[in-house]
């Protein structure tokens, strides 16, 4: 299923983020299994621990529940079971709620709220979007969108906003 | 047209225009049973049209402005004249004039809210009210007729008493009793300042005031206009009294820049004319001048002349009450987190005692809290109710049917957003009622024994969780015979048609395409619609039902949750989830022995209760939940019913009662359809959990019904 994708979309992409004056962007950064994942913090409403889940009935295994957040109702993500790689090595799944004490990203997408699950959070750094190179992968599921090289070697993939705050059936 | 302006004043502009329109509605359609306008209605239709007149020509819809400019210029002539100058059939002609007005200025109000341009030739419907004024001036005993342009004519009632001669407007007037002037700047560019300062002259009198004004005769010499524009005009008093007491009215009165008092001296036949003084510098010579320009308010002059009416009312926008009654929920919520916390066990007695004094009364306030943000949203249904009334009036010049409607409870109170969503749905019914319930015929009403007027009820009360709303008629009603026929012809039936029962050939009407008639048959057009007013009435969470007897009328009645902001009910679990299921909806709780368990030919479960059976709902089999009570007799069965829906739910546990905040789901979920599989929102508990609350007429039909 794998593709190259051509040239004409990386130049598409440059041109859309040098229509910016600023392709700066501040990040927020964090682990989700083997993967290191940035989101802009435009979206990033703040991170938090220690919140307990209730499930809701009827759901896909990757909407873990909702949380009370100051009174707001907010859904619960499983970023890992949404890009459909989770079981792997995620131990959630088998431990009750009461252990689940998992780290919760609480984002704002276009007014959507959701909060994802990471392992952990990284720090908030500005990432050149102008480095940033689209996934060379056609996959149906389509969570990233992108991926930049860091100095110390190490590969960041960007999350599609647009695609998380959306959810699928 | 780009009105480059604002979007706050627009809205702002809009809100009260159209709150404006909806009392001058409720006036005319009150005035209209009586048949006769009230001195106070007229005054206020005057002031509605004066304040729809300014804000309109501020923010530049001139054909607003215009019409109501007219209408304004209608009503001060009838305010002069009184309205029992008028004719019963100038009345007549007066209340269908209004409504066509009123008609008219809300179309181009809705021209704006669409951003549409407006009709920019008002010439003619403005010459219709001109005609109007002049049919019934005509009529006046005293008034001559002769309406120049806007002007209401009306001869110069007051000829002052010492012979001055006419004065100059550029000096203070000559006038030899006067011991004072107060010489009043109008606003810029209000227009028709002549008439203006006559109003504000006729408030000033209206307190008992004796004084001359210049320029004299200017409500009727409109070449005065520019000489007020230029340099105001002048009040004269003989006492300072008088003019101190001038003074204070005027400041009330709206479309004043600023006024000032001007002593003269003595009391003598020259004022000191200060030649062409322009309006600043404005101050005589005469020292002890006290020379106060009252810089006028800020608030727009729409506000001050309208200050007699609803100066207690404040609009709010919706947003602000939404975050006030999330705000207060949350209150709620950490204060039973407070009071409920296992650390006040190491208290001691006494201060634990205190504490828990404290405690309630802080939970007294918080409820009384609670109830007022809450009753914040409740706005009495009075003017949906009120459109009807309109409406009927109108079907019933045109369909030249005799029909009266009856409006019960219009003070019940409904949640703010409902109210907005069942606006049309109950303006359909009413029409429809009117339209196709009521006979055409009044000889047919008579034959069958009825009063040959028609009679519509539409009557909204309260139960302790629904606001139901019901459109009655006493016309026709409908054939279910016919029905039925029609809807073998549409091709909707789905079982032999010896198997409907009145209720579902009733139902029928409800479904999207029952009714598209080519022609008007006796019961057709009855469903026009009906599909979609069971839609939007079910968007709120209510339910439609219809009842009708063959030659006796039919009747529509709405369910309507009162709010779905707050539910009473029972909370159960179900292994380690927590549901509401609402008080309204809770029969019975019970626990049965295995042997009680009957079993269909699938293997579904029923209890039996009270002589009939029920089906069994095991929850946690439903909604897939793990938990360790998975027989019967371990549980609890709760026996819920919704309307004709009753079933038993199998749940862990009753834990209590509780009073739920619905919030509704995170928009997030919206796709996975929760609302359709019982799931009606979840609510924040004392202790920070979230449980959900069941929909009893949807888990019915998820968990029943398409099995």
């Amino acid at each position: 299923m794998s593709e190259q994708v051509n040239t004409q979309e990386v130049l598409d992409l440059d041109m859309e983020e040098t229509d910016d004056n600023s392709t700066i962007e501040r990040c927020l950064t964090f682990d989700s299994g083997d993967l290191i994942l940035y989101i802009s913090t435009k979206y990033v409403i703040e991170i938090i621990n220690n919140h307990s889940i209730t499930t809701l009935p009827l759901m896909p295994p990757y909407i873990k529940g909702v949380i009370n957040l100051r009174g707001q109702v907010l859904p619960v993500v499983d970023i890992k079971l949404r890009m459909g790689n989770g079981e792997t090595d995620y131990s959630c799944q088998q431990d009750s709620a009461d252990e689940r004490r998992p780290c919760i990203i609480v984002l704002d997408i276009n007014s959507i709220s959701l909060g994802i699950i990471v392992d952990s959070v990284r720090q908030v750094i500005d990432i050149d979007m102008k480095n940033v190179r689209p996934i060379p992968l056609k996959r149906q599921q389509k969570l990233l969108n992108g991926m930049v090289n860091m100095e110390d070697g190490s590969v960041y993939m960007s999350i599609d906003c647009e695609s998380l705050s959306f959810a699928e059936l | 047209m780009d009105n480059g302006m604002d979007s706050s004043i627009l809205d702002t502009y809009l809100f009260e225009t159209n709150s404006l329109l909806d009392r001058l509605d409720e006036m005319l359609v009150d005035d209209e049973k009586v048949g006769d306008f009230s001195s106070d209605d007229v005054n206020e239709i005057f002031r509605i049209m004066h304040t729809i007149k300014g804000s309109s020509a501020m923010m530049e819809f001139a054909a607003i402005a215009s019409v109501a400019h007219h209408i304004e210029d209608l009503f001060f002539y009838i305010r002069d004249k009184g309205i029992d100058s008028l004719s019963s059939q100038h009345k007549k002609e007066l209340f269908n004039l209004m409504f066509r007005s009123e008609d008219c200025l809300r179309g181009q109000v809705e021209k704006v809210e669409k951003g549409e341009p407006l009709d920019t030739d008002m010439d003619e419907f403005a010459a219709e009210i001109n005609r109007f004024l002049k049919t019934v001036s005509g009529s006046g005993e005293e008034a001559p007729a002769g309406q120049a342009g806007s002007q209401a004519d009306k001869p110069a009632e007051e000829s002052p008493a010492a012979s001055v001669s006419p004065s100059i407007p550029d000096n203070l007037p000559q006038d030899q009793k006067a011991v004072c002037f107060i010489h009043v700047f109008l606003e810029e560019g209000i227009g028709m300042e002549n008439l203006r300062a006559y109003m504000i002259v006729n408030a000033v009198k209206e307190c008992d005031l004796n004084f001359r004004y210049y320029p004299e005769g200017m409500e009727s010499d409109s070449s005065t206009t520019a000489a007020i524009i230029e340099d105001g005009f002048y009040m004269a008093f003989e006492t300072m009294e008088a003019a101190s007491k001038a003074s204070d009215i005027l400041r009330t009165q709206g479309h004043i820049r600023s006024f000032e008092v001007v002593e003269v001296s003595e009391p003598e036949p020259e004022p000191a004319p200060v030649s062409a003084k322009p309006a600043e510098n404005a101050s005589p010579e005469a020292a002890s001048a006290p020379a106060k320009p009252v810089p006028k308010p800020s608030v727009p002059a729409k506000q001050t002349t309208n200050a007699p009416v609803k100066q207690n009312l404040i609009s709010v926008s919706l947003m602000k009450l939404d975050s006030l009654q999330n705000l207060v929920g949350e209150i709620v919520i950490t204060e039973s987190m407070v009071t409920s916390s296992p650390e006040l066990n190491q208290l001691s007695r006494d201060a634990y005692d205190n504490f828990m004094k404290s405690a309630r009364q802080l939970r007294k306030l918080t409820d009384d809290l609670q109830d007022i943000s809450m009753s914040l949203r409740m706005v009495p249904i009075s003017g949906v109710f009120q459109k009807m009334s309109r409406i009927v009036r109108d079907m019933k010049q045109k369909l030249n049917k005799d029909v009266r409607l009856t409006l019960i409870g219009e003070d019940t109170e409904i949640d703010k957003t409902i109210v907005d969503s069942i606006q049309d749905p109950i303006m359909h019914m009413v029409r429809n009622a009117v339209d196709h319930g009521i006979e055409d015929n009044p000889q047919d009403r008579i034959n069958a024994g009825k009063n040959a007027q028609g009679e519509v009820i539409l009557s909204a009360s309260h139960t302790s969780s629904e606001v139901i709303i019901s459109i009655t008629d006493d016309g026709a009603g409908m054939d279910p015979e016919k029905l039925l026929a029609k809807a073998r012809d549409r091709g909707l039936l789905v079982k032999p048609e010896n198997e409907y029962s009145k209720k579902e050939i009733l139902g029928f009407i409800m479904l999207p395409g029952f009714s598209t008639n080519q022609e008007v048959t006796e019961f057709s057009g009855r469903g026009v619609g009906m599909d979609v007013v069971k839609k939007n009435i079910e968007s709120v969470g209510g339910v439609v039902s219809v009842s009708s007897e063959l030659g006796k009328g039919s009747t529509f009645t709405m369910n309507i949750p009162l709010t779905m902001a707050i539910v009473d009910g029972m909370r159960v679990t179900v292994g380690r989830s927590i549901f509401i299921i609402p008080i309204a909806n809770i029969r019975q709780s019970f626990k049965i022995a295995p042997e009680e368990i009957l079993h269909d030919e699938n293997g579904c479960e029923m209890v039996e209760r009270l002589g009939s059976f029920y089906p069994v709902v095991r929850l946690h089999q439903f909604y897939g939940i793990e938990t360790d009570i998975d027989t019967l007799d371990a549980g609890v069965l709760m026996w819920v019913e919704a309307s004709d829906r009753s079933f038993c739910i199998f749940v862990d546990e009753l834990v209590g009662e509780q009073q739920a905040v619905v919030k509704p789901l995170p928009a997030y979920l919206n796709c996975f359809d929760l609302k359709n599989s019982g799931i009606a929102g979840c609510t924040i508990m004392g202790d920070g959990n979230i449980s959900m609350i069941l929909d009893i007429p949807s888990l019915h039909s998820a968990a029943l019904e398409n099995v």
